[in-house]
């Protein structure tokens, strides 16, 4: 058993440096940090731009609803990445065909992302601090870290659901595109929840992120453990829950693709 | 036998006919095109119309927040659907056949921008559709032919940034996916969803270097119910004039464009 546990250790950690060496070794320096100021910073000014023509003074809401969220996203198309891309280059059906555990392969593969994740998380709360004067000093700095982390980790759950459509869909991506798109309506990142009609609510509640931005904005606003610890739980739950599912679709389509051997042909 | 003249003689309406043809079937059954021309400009027109909600006006600004997001919608399938064009005939081999045909590089990209911003078009009458029957929107009858030449002059901005950018895409992979970040910055400085003047001062050289800033300028003023004429051929007369310094430029960036890849052979390794 230990020789197990240390073989998908081994799986995990060498999934990650290869997806490391794929997709991020080559990039340099210049050309990867411009791309990680420019897309959070235009992302925020959209929003900020918008919200004032709806005649919102303060656009403090909008810069932290969407420095959050850049963790989540990373955690979502990072992990459905990872599945879709092995599809677009052709080498899904040999990971399928490999007796590896599909858990530290695939998740290894999305641990740069999530690192990713957070490096757009570290520069977006930079870019915060300097040109929309998010203030930092009220904050309790800790309990924020750990709700971002939180973050990163229980949006990996719906990353999952979503890239296991790869196995049955070529628009896997296309989908993950179109529900990361959601989190900007549904998560309160631009506006609270509670503007949302009540149905929206309740899908919204339903989903990761949701309770996770809200802690992270109360932690960010200086709150303390017991002030966040339903929402960080809830949040905590709701990711696993996800993650669960995501992991049992994730055998339910392999077994069913190769029932039917519709792997690449969708 | 009789001489034949230096140059063959090419009727390139068949091939414009075809490519279009090609390009729309291509997108019309795709869920990739759904998200970029419906669900995506609908996304942002609803957090348009929440903000409004949470600041407890009754309707959005329809201008800015819907028919802004058609323009998104156009904007955004227009710079994505051509990446994934060049992009896929890099994949399967087909862009050295393009590259090699005598058909020139330009015209091939000039028809497919054409054809990609034709099918973006559809976000754009959606987004009509939504303001004048969903939330009631009359348009005076004086309006509508400046409407019309406002979205005429519109699309021809699109075009000519289209063809410009395609050619980037052509020449080097890495620079085709920096053009993909290049949808929110210019979607910002050619203020889509908000009025320019939001915009700082120190960047408004940079917006009007744009044409689509002053074909969305000419748009949204020729909704207005007191149309100042002025202005308004003003708007289109800058935003045809930038775009044909585009045009110009892309004359001079084909031909550099066009030898670059045949002389260093780089065509598919950079």
């Amino acid at each position: 058993m230990k020789k197990n546990f240390l073989g998908n250790i081994r799986l995990y950690l060498a999934s990650a440096w290869y997806s490391y060496r794929a997709l991020y070794a080559w990039q340099s320096f210049g050309p990867y940090i411009s791309v990680k100021i420019a897309f959070p910073l235009a992302q925020m000014l959209l929003f900020i731009f918008m919200g004032r023509l709806a005649g919102m003074a303060d656009p403090l809401y909008i810069v932290i609803g969407n420095i959050l969220l850049l963790p989540s996203t990373n955690g979502v198309m990072g992990v459905s990445m990872t599945i879709n891309g092995e599809r677009d280059f052709r080498t899904l059906p040999y990971l399928i065909a490999s007796p590896a555990p599909r858990a530290p392969l695939f998740l290894g593969r999305s641990l740069v992302h999530i690192i990713d994740g957070l490096l757009s998380t570290l520069m977006a709360l930079i870019l915060g601090v300097v040109f929309f004067h998010v203030d930092l000093t009220r904050s309790n700095l800790p309990l924020t870290v750990l709700c971002i982390l939180l973050l990163s980790v229980t949006s990996c759950g719906m990353g999952l659901i979503l890239g296991s459509l790869s196995l049955r869909t070529r628009e896997a991506w296309t989908i993950t595109s179109m529900v990361v798109m959601l989190f900007y309506i549904l998560s309160g990142v631009n506006f609270p929840v509670a503007v949302l009609p009540q149905s929206l609510q309740l899908i919204s509640y339903s989903l990761p992120l949701t309770r996770g931005i809200q802690a992270a904005r109360l932690a960010m606003n200086g709150a303390n453990w017991s002030t966040i610890n339903s929402l960080f739980m809830g949040e905590l739950l709701t990711g696993l829950i996800y993650i669960g599912i995501g992991y049992l679709m994730f055998m339910w389509f392999e077994k069913l693709s190769l029932v039917d051997g519709q792997i690449e042909t969708v | 036998m009789s001489r034949s003249s230096g140059k063959a003689r090419h009727n390139p309406l068949p091939f414009i006919g075809k490519q279009i043809s090609i390009q729309i079937q291509m997108r019309a059954l795709s869920v990739f095109s759904f998200g970029l021309l419906i669900f995506q400009p609908a996304v942002f027109s609803t957090v348009g119309y929440m903000l409004a909600r949470m600041a407890g006006k009754p309707a959005p600004d329809l201008i800015y927040v819907i028919i802004g997001g058609g323009i998104m919608g156009m904007w955004s399938s227009m710079v994505f659907t051509s990446f994934f064009d060049i992009n896929n005939d890099r994949r399967h081999g087909t862009l050295e056949l393009i590259v090699g045909s005598p058909t020139s590089l330009t015209t091939v990209l000039a028809v497919r921008t054409f054809a990609n911003i034709l099918t973006g078009m559809v976000s754009m009458l959606l987004s009509f559709v939504v303001v004048i029957f969903l939330f009631k929107f009359t348009i005076p009858l004086r309006n509508h032919p400046y409407i019309i030449v406002s979205l005429l002059v519109l699309f021809f901005g699109f075009w000519s940034i289209g063809v410009f950018l395609a050619h980037f895409r052509v020449a080097s992979r890495v620079t085709g996916q920096f053009i993909n970040y290049l949808e929110l910055p210019v979607a910002i400085l050619a203020a889509f969803m908000f009025p320019f003047e939001y915009l700082p001062r120190w960047i408004t050289w940079l917006s009007n270097s744009i044409p689509l800033r002053w074909g969305v300028t000419g748009l949204n003023a020729s909704f207005q119910q007191k149309l100042v004429l002025s202005n308004l051929w003003q708007d289109w007369a800058t935003s045809i004039g930038v775009s044909f310094i585009y045009l110009f430029v892309t004359y001079f960036l084909s031909k550099k464009v066009h030898d670059m890849i045949r002389v260093t052979g780089e065509l598919s390794s950079v």
